[in-house]
């Protein structure tokens, strides 16, 4: 897909994770009122950041299924962290989404944030480097580092940018997201304890062979990791920061927020809650995935009866995140690409929807579905995009829903066809909601004459919707590349399990 | 005995003796100044204290870092490593004290050399007591100190709450230092008249019960200096009553040296079993009240009061684990955790102390908007809560991941735990100012709050310090690995 470009040596993963962080620095010596240079540095950043990550997929060979790419220096010797990056089949994909999503983003807050430009685009490149920093390290207390230093700049961006409720939903985040990190953290410091490395690749190893944990030493560090991904993801019941968090955050901080950040629960359950302890992963898996799927019918319902759009979506988040944690916790090939797929396609169809309620909110100033109606035939384009981002989240076939959601399926109902059975009544949900969301704010007659006056699209804003459908089609009608990139990791990680 | 003075023992003694010089300067240079003078910054008694504290400073890499220089004074002191660190993070402290003294002063009216050479006179004792090893050198250092901050305390004559505290403070600063002496009599008097540590260690007197209620009494002693429970409640009222700055002092520079000195005391003498329960049941109790107090503090000073006690707690940690025969490599957290407490707090407390000027009050709600009125202090506390609350990134981060490590390498895991769990109701309180400074706005009309450049380069200074030390803390944790190792020889 991208031509090979094997003969630069450059440390890539560091450039990725560093290009936001030098740029957010840069900012910091931008003049405040001068807000169209600080948009377009941080544009031009995120675009070299997005092109540092395709040179990264040019060099990652997908013929492999370990880790690739891989940096290692010493940092703080005297305590054992190392600054250890690599990437492999689980990452790429991630990496690349994040990559991709940020310069949207960015280019979609031109008109939403008009007040502290400055502080906005500094908190969100840094916000960036932990996301994409966490997604590539390690060394365990280096991806404990990037995995809290997204904290800090999501939290401001909930609290300083988002609506009337936002001191409330940037506390509860935060201190969710803590309790989680927290006991997860004192769950490092006892596999150093038990095993004398925070690195990945060597703590894998001994806990193989020489440090081998009892059944209960990994009943509780299973537990401490997994609580504190599933905070992250969310996993009912820890679901309740997400609606607060998203109805108030800023369109930017819902989009990175669905879209990349909810990732990191599901991808530290495949990254390390399973490959460390899966023992103790296989001895609560039903428990697991009997959460997963009531998360799913939950969100599902929840969403049905949703009368704010936001909040409609961020329940519709819990539900088909609830899928991807069902397929992690189902050792095959098929559910575990699926689940990778998912992680993707869920950011690219949420995303894009968070965006495009932030367009018309910015319009209209609600958000709430009952004084919408009829506006299909005022703003035909938008309507059309946005039902496009619909039936991708829905999962119609030909697009980037459909192919992720099949094989998943496909994967569960291989295993356990009760769970897989259940699970497809989430699908089903998903028409439903989704639909009569589409029902009851595009289609119908006008009810309120201000949307009337609605004005479509502009240039800008197709500029940065447009990328979200192509990929969306992409992934939809020829999904071969992507998998391609998967698989090998995918299938070395199952003979892993099953030994 | 002789009187011949060696070069080592010149070399030990000369910062200290540096920094009571500099006080004492700082006082004759005021001497004819009228009273009337006392809104003026006086650059000059900021740029004598600034020139002793820096020569002070650079004294301590006279002779190398890292040469043991033995028994000193009749082994009242040593100059080793673990001094020298201790005296290194009291006279940075001493230094960013200094700096934020004039403007802060000045503005309230009160601006007199006293301030300043007491600060000078109680950071000469300071360092005193980072280098003391006999039961008299500590006694006489801890006295000394303890004088100086008394009045530190009180600074504000004509404030009724502020004497009031300050009496609190010295009321209970005599009682304490009561059961210091009674306990170093008890020790003394079981070990057969020996005074330096070495001594006591290597007498036979360790196995008495006796010798247990001694250390049991010094440990009171300084448990009232650290604020540990329940020898705790005097500080939110000092803390409250004292000048912001005064405050400032206290917490980073008495909390600081005594927690050196106590490590030095406790890494030489054996207390047995029972003192390592009471220790870690002291450090759980310390971080849990100091955490659960913190929560509903509106007052700012009130609040980091609170939050001190919870550090100390986080401090008693590793000496539980040096107490329970860990080594000296357990207490290599304590140096480079305090280097991450004084920054930090030094950084609140300059911006506290700006706020106090303005509003004199320090209620949480007067950090409203104070991103968009002093950013670089609104940078500079953030910074500083973030550090305090252990959050990545940071010398805090760094100076818990190795408190907390050590304690789940030594067996104890349950106060690692409840250090996490101190750590996470922590976070509530300290995002509180957090939310004032940047997503509420100023009440009344834009007024910019005073703040002197001493006071704003002093925040980001420390706030800078905090996140290099978060980002590059290896030469400072082998530089405390080292100096712990050097205590014992």
């Amino acid at each position: 897909m991208i031509p090979e470009i094997q003969s630069f040596n450059l440390p890539v993963l560091s450039l990725v994770v560093l290009t936001p962080l030098l740029c957010s620095l840069l900012l910091c010596f931008a003049d405040r009122n001068n807000k169209a240079l600080i948009r377009q540095i941080a544009l031009m950043g995120s675009f070299l950041t997005l092109l540092f990550s395709l040179l990264m997929v040019g060099n990652f060979d997908s013929s492999i299924g370990t880790m690739q790419l891989e940096e290692q220096h010493n940092w703080i010797e005297s305590l054992g962290i190392s600054y250890h990056l690599g990437v492999d089949g689980i990452s790429v994909l991630l990496v690349l989404l994040t990559c991709f999503t940020m310069p949207f983003v960015l280019l979609s807050t031109w008109s939403s944030i008009t007040d502290r430009v400055k502080e906005f685009h500094i908190a969100i490149l840094l916000l960036q480097t932990g996301m994409v920093g966490a997604f590539v390290a390690l060394d365990l207390i280096l991806f404990y580092l990037f995995y809290e230093a997204m904290l800090i700049p999501m939290y401001l961006i909930i609290g300083i940018w988002g609506g009337k409720e936002r001191i409330y939903a940037a506390l509860k985040f935060f201190i969710f997201t803590m309790v989680g990190s927290l006991f997860m953290f004192l769950a490092i410091l006892y596999l150093y304890h038990h095993t004398g490395t925070f690195d990945l690749p060597v703590l894998l190893e001994r806990l193989r062979t020489t440090n081998p944990l009892d059944s209960g030493q990994q009943f509780w560090l299973f537990l401490a990791f997994t609580i504190s991904f599933a905070i992250k993801v969310p996993l009912f019941p820890l679901h309740t920061w997400l609606p607060d968090a998203h109805v108030q955050a800023p369109t930017a901080g819902s989009v990175v927020l669905a879209g990349v950040l909810l990732k990191m629960g599901t991808y530290g359950i495949l990254r390390f809650a399973i490959p460390l302890f899966p023992e103790a992963a296989f001895d609560l898996q039903s428990t697991m995935c009997w959460l997963s799927i009531i998360g799913i019918v939950f969100g599902a319902c929840m969403a049905l009866v949703q009368n704010d759009i936001k909040k409609l979506i961020a329940y519709s988040s819990v539900s088909h995140l609830g899928f991807v944690v069902l397929a992690c916790f189902i050792p095959n090939l098929e559910s575990l690409t699926g689940a990778i797929l998912q992680m993707v396609n869920h950011g690219l169809s949420t995303g894009m929807l968070f965006l495009m309620i932030g367009i018309i909110y910015e319009r209209r100033h609600t958000r709430e579905l009952a004084d919408y109606g009829g506006i299909c035939k005022v703003v035909p384009l938008f309507s059309i995009f946005f039902l496009i981002a619909v039936l991708s989240s829905i999962g119609l076939p030909g697009l980037n829903g459909f192919v992720g959601e099949f094989l998943l399926l496909y994967g569960v109902f291989n295993s356990v066809p009760l769970w897989g059975f259940l699970a497809s009544s989430g699908v089903v949900l998903g028409a439903l909601y989704m639909l009569n969301m589409v029902k009851k704010f595009l289609f119908g007659p006008i009810v309120h004459e201000q949307n009337r006056s609605i004005s479509d699209l502009n240039t800008r804003e197709l500029i940065y919707l447009i990328p979200f459908v192509v990929m969306m089609v992409w992934l939809g009608l020829y999904p071969a590349p992507f998998i391609k990139l998967v698989q090998p990791t995918l299938t070395l990680y199952v003979e892993m399990l099953q030994n | 005995m002789e009187l011949t003075i060696s070069r080592a023992e010149i070399l030990a003694i000369l910062p200290a003796a540096i920094l009571f010089l500099t006080g004492l300067m700082q006082l004759f240079v005021d001497l004819g100044k009228s009273s009337s003078d006392t809104r003026s910054e006086k650059t000059h008694l900021a740029m004598i204290g600034i020139t002793g504290i820096l020569l002070g400073f650079s004294a301590l890499f006279i002779q190398g870092i890292g040469a043991s220089a033995g028994v000193l004074y009749a082994g009242a002191m040593t100059d080793d490593l673990f001094g020298r660190m201790g005296a290194g993070v009291i006279m940075a402290a001493a230094l960013f004290c200094t700096l934020m003294a004039g403007g802060y002063l000045a503005s309230s009216g009160n601006n007199k050399a006293e301030f300043h050479s007491l600060v000078c006179f109680s950071a000469g004792a300071m360092v005193l007591l980072c280098q003391a090893t006999n039961l008299v050198s500590i006694f006489v250092a801890i006295e000394t100190l303890s004088l100086a901050v008394y009045v530190l305390a009180g600074y504000f004559k004509n404030h009724q709450s502020g004497s009031e505290g300050a009496f609190k403070y010295f009321v209970l600063g005599a009682f304490s230092s009561g059961f210091l002496l009674l306990g170093m009599a008890f020790i003394y008097g079981l070990s057969g008249g020996a005074l330096a540590l070495t001594d006591i260690a290597s007498s036979n007197a360790q196995s008495d019960p006796l010798f247990a209620v001694g250390i049991l009494m010094i440990l009171i002693g300084f448990a009232f200096k650290i604020g540990a429970v329940p020898f705790h409640s005097w500080v939110p009222d000092v803390y409250q009553a004292a000048p912001a700055l005064s405050v400032g002092w206290m917490a980073v520079a008495v909390k600081a040296a005594s927690f050196f000195a106590l490590c030095r005391f406790l890494l030489f003498v054996d207390g047995g079993q029972i003192l390592t329960q009471i220790l870690s049941a002291i450090a759980i109790v310390t971080m849990l009240l100091g955490n659960l107090a913190a929560l509903n503090q509106q007052s700012l000073k009130r609040m980091m009061a609170y939050s001190g006690i919870a550090h100390s707690g986080y401090l008693l940690i590793p000496l539980v684990l040096a107490t329970a025969g860990g080594g000296a490599s357990v207490g290599a957290s304590i140096p480079f955790y305090m280097f991450a407490y004084a920054a930090t707090t030094l950084a609140a407390f300059g911006v506290i102390s700006a706020i106090s000027v303005a509003t004199d009050r320090d209620d949480v709600n007067d950090l409203n908007g104070l991103a968009r009125n002093r950013p670089l202090l609104a940078i500079g506390l953030t910074i500083a809560l973030i550090s305090l609350a252990g959050i990545p990134l940071t010398a805090g981060f760094i100076g818990k991941l190795m408190i907390f490590r050590d304690a789940v390498q030594g067996g104890y895991l349950l106060l690692a735990l409840v250090g996490i769990i101190g750590s996470l109701i922590s976070i509530y309180y300290y995002l509180r100012p957090v939310v004032a400074m940047w997503f509420k706005e100023p009440k009344d009309s834009f007024e910019l709050i005073p703040a002197s450049w001493g006071v704003q380069f002093s925040v980001v200074v420390c706030g800078f310090a905090t996140i290099a030390l978060g980002l590059f803390p290896g030469w400072l944790v082998d530089l405390s690995k080292q100096s712990v190792r050097a205590i014992l020889g």
